[in-house]
């Protein structure tokens, strides 16, 4: 027993792993709010930053921060004052002048800790002075250098605005739609044996596999869904990728509605076998080619970048590639245990 | 017979069935009349809008290819099937009737189209790009809708789960064509207009491919 059923051992292994860490490894330590936004050269600012995840009472007297210009040019922070763990105080005396050749500039922030590692606000502070001195300013800024940046916490999945913690949704939402490919893909192969043999056991695996991709496709636009609440603003906001999903599911429905229709078995096999192929070869350009071609929100598509690069950190990978193998394990036991169950039926039908 | 022969005889006797049976082609074209006449009461009595125009347009055309393709297998009944399963090739069985369809579905959005200009006035701009969504239009629907009247014809209660079936598959070509004929109307300037005319002649393509594979294993019973 334990031979034929190692991988569903491991399935549960792999999703037990995935669920744990996914969901218990904290955030990178971040910048979540920093105010004022807008700055006035010449003058003694305090800026109120708040932090994620951030240890800042820890770290207190050897927490450094700089405002960075463009082309490595900064300033450090004159006077750090630590309220909290997550309020901080940063104290800058900004000089006369800008190293700039414009009266509007915008500035990074730099903040770095033994504890949280170094963090970067980019972009997100607004610098005005009142008249241009590029020399007199370039001058000024040169006093200080940053140097010896702290790493942060390894363990760690990477804190990115508007995301934040629906990142996890990456071991939920996409190995789901892994899965319910290659089921789908499965399928499709059961349907052409069926067409060329004739075989009414491929007819039956070709459903247990559509019901359990159809479920796992649900589960896809479900997760989707909620992620879409916290990061487009709602559940269902009409996006192509949203609407090519809700159609991809109606063409699986249709699937089981046709084999309804039919009371000959032969017959039903038979047509619905075509109709899978046709199903299948719909739902590869509704779902992964027009959303890619037209403007839509989802990551990978209508210009946005998929995630990859500096968004899936080697920590995610750990988490991300078991999750896409276990929940397509998962979902082909479910798929064997649908079409033991259909085989049974079956042969009560049959005595 | 080779290929073409067969095909052109199975058109003739398409067009010769069609022309002899008046009531099915004279139903059609009273429908599109009652459903413009319907529309135009219901919606557009002192109202210009483009947009609901072209949507109109396409619903009504939807609904009007439907009702006539519906019947391009259910007039064939067992005994002709065997008849054409001893005599023919299945490809030029679908293809004739892939052809048929697209001619008739063109000329009933023509139709259409000289009606809605008639009742409730004409709001197309661009008469080429317009008359290249009908085709495309035409072209998908009539593929879409006579592999699925394949399928549905083996089963009883056939109308139903032609629309069923088919109407999923026909979101995606509804919306790049109601895409396309707003850009027509000149009521937006669209830079993507190639891209749509490329997704939809992509999807009339592999619609046709799928359908000219997957009809041999449909049609013997």
């Amino acid at each position: 027993m334990i031979r034929q059923s190692w991988w569903k051992i491991l399935a549960v292994v792999i999703l037990l792993y995935t669920f744990l860490a996914g969901l218990l490894i904290p955030l990178k330590p971040g910048i979540a709010e920093v105010t004022p936004r807008a700055l006035q050269a010449g003058t003694e600012v305090e800026l109120t930053v708040t932090g994620y995840n951030s240890y800042y009472s820890k770290a207190k007297n050897e927490l450094r921060a700089w405002l960075k210009l463009e082309g490595d040019v900064v300033l450090k922070a004159a006077r750090i004052e630590v309220v909290n763990d997550r309020t901080m105080k940063l104290h800058f005396n900004l000089p006369q002048y800008l190293p700039s050749d414009s009266k509007d500039d915008a500035c990074s922030l730099i903040l770095d800790s033994p504890i949280d590692g170094a963090i970067v606000l980019p972009e997100g502070i607004a610098l005005t002075q009142d008249s241009v001195n590029l020399l007199e300013g370039k001058k000024l800024w040169s006093a200080d250098k940053m140097d010896q940046l702290n790493v942060g916490p390894k363990l760690t999945f990477p804190y990115r605005s508007v995301l934040y913690e629906t990142i996890r949704n990456q071991y939920f939402h996409v190995p789901l739609w892994f899965a319910m490919i290659f089921l789908f893909m499965f399928s499709v192969n059961f349907s052409v044996r069926y067409l060329r043999k004739y075989d009414p056991d491929a007819d039956l695996r070709t459903l247990a596999l559509n019901r359990a991709g159809f479920v796992f496709g649900l589960l896809g636009t479900v997760t989707g869904a909620i992620w879409a609440k916290y990061t487009w603003g709602a559940f269902w906001s009409w996006d192509v990728k949203q609407n090519m999903t809700a159609v991809a599911l109606l063409i699986y429905s249709a699937y089981f509605i046709l084999r309804g229709a039919f009371q000959d078995e032969e017959k039903k096999a038979r047509l619905s076998a075509v109709y899978n192929i046709f199903a299948f070869a719909a739902l590869i350009p509704l779902v992964f080619v027009i959303p890619r071609m037209t403007d839509s929100l989802h990551p990978g598509n209508g210009g946005n970048p998929a995630f990859g690069g500096e968004d899936l950190d080697n920590t995610m990978r750990m988490v991300f590639y078991p999750a896409g193998i276990g929940w397509t394990l998962l979902g082909f036991w479910i798929a064997s245990v649908a079409y033991r169950v259909e085989k049974l039926q079956q042969k009560l039908l049959d005595a | 017979m080779n290929f073409f022969t067969q095909i052109g005889i199975l058109l003739r006797k398409e067009l010769v069935l069609e022309l002899r049976m008046g009531y099915a082609i004279s139903g059609i074209l009273l429908y599109v009349l009652s459903t413009v006449f319907i529309v135009y009461a219901a919606f557009f009595q002192g109202v210009n809008s483009p947009m609901l125009w072209v949507t109109l347009f396409w619903i009504i055309m939807l609904f009007a290819s439907v009702n006539a393709i519906v019947k391009s297998f259910v007039q064939e009944n067992g005994a002709r099937q065997l008849y054409y399963y001893g005599l023919l090739d299945p490809l030029a069985v679908i293809v004739s009737k892939m052809i048929y369809n697209i001619s008739l579905l063109f000329f009933l959005s023509l139709l259409t189209w000289a009606a809605l200009a008639f009742i409730v006035g004409n709001k197309v701009e661009e008469f080429s790009a317009f008359l290249l969504a009908l085709f495309l239009g035409s072209a998908g629907f009539s593929i879409l809708f006579t592999f699925v009247a394949a399928i549905s014809s083996k089963a009883d209660n056939n109308s139903t789960l032609l629309a069923i079936l088919s109407f999923p598959l026909v979101i995606p070509i509804l919306m790049t064509l109601i895409k396309l004929s707003v850009v027509a109307t000149g009521m937006l300037e669209d830079t993507g207009v190639g891209k749509d005319i490329g997704i939809l002649v992509a999807i009339d393509l592999v619609l046709a491919g799928l359908t000219l594979v997957l009809y041999p294993f449909l049609w013997r019973d």
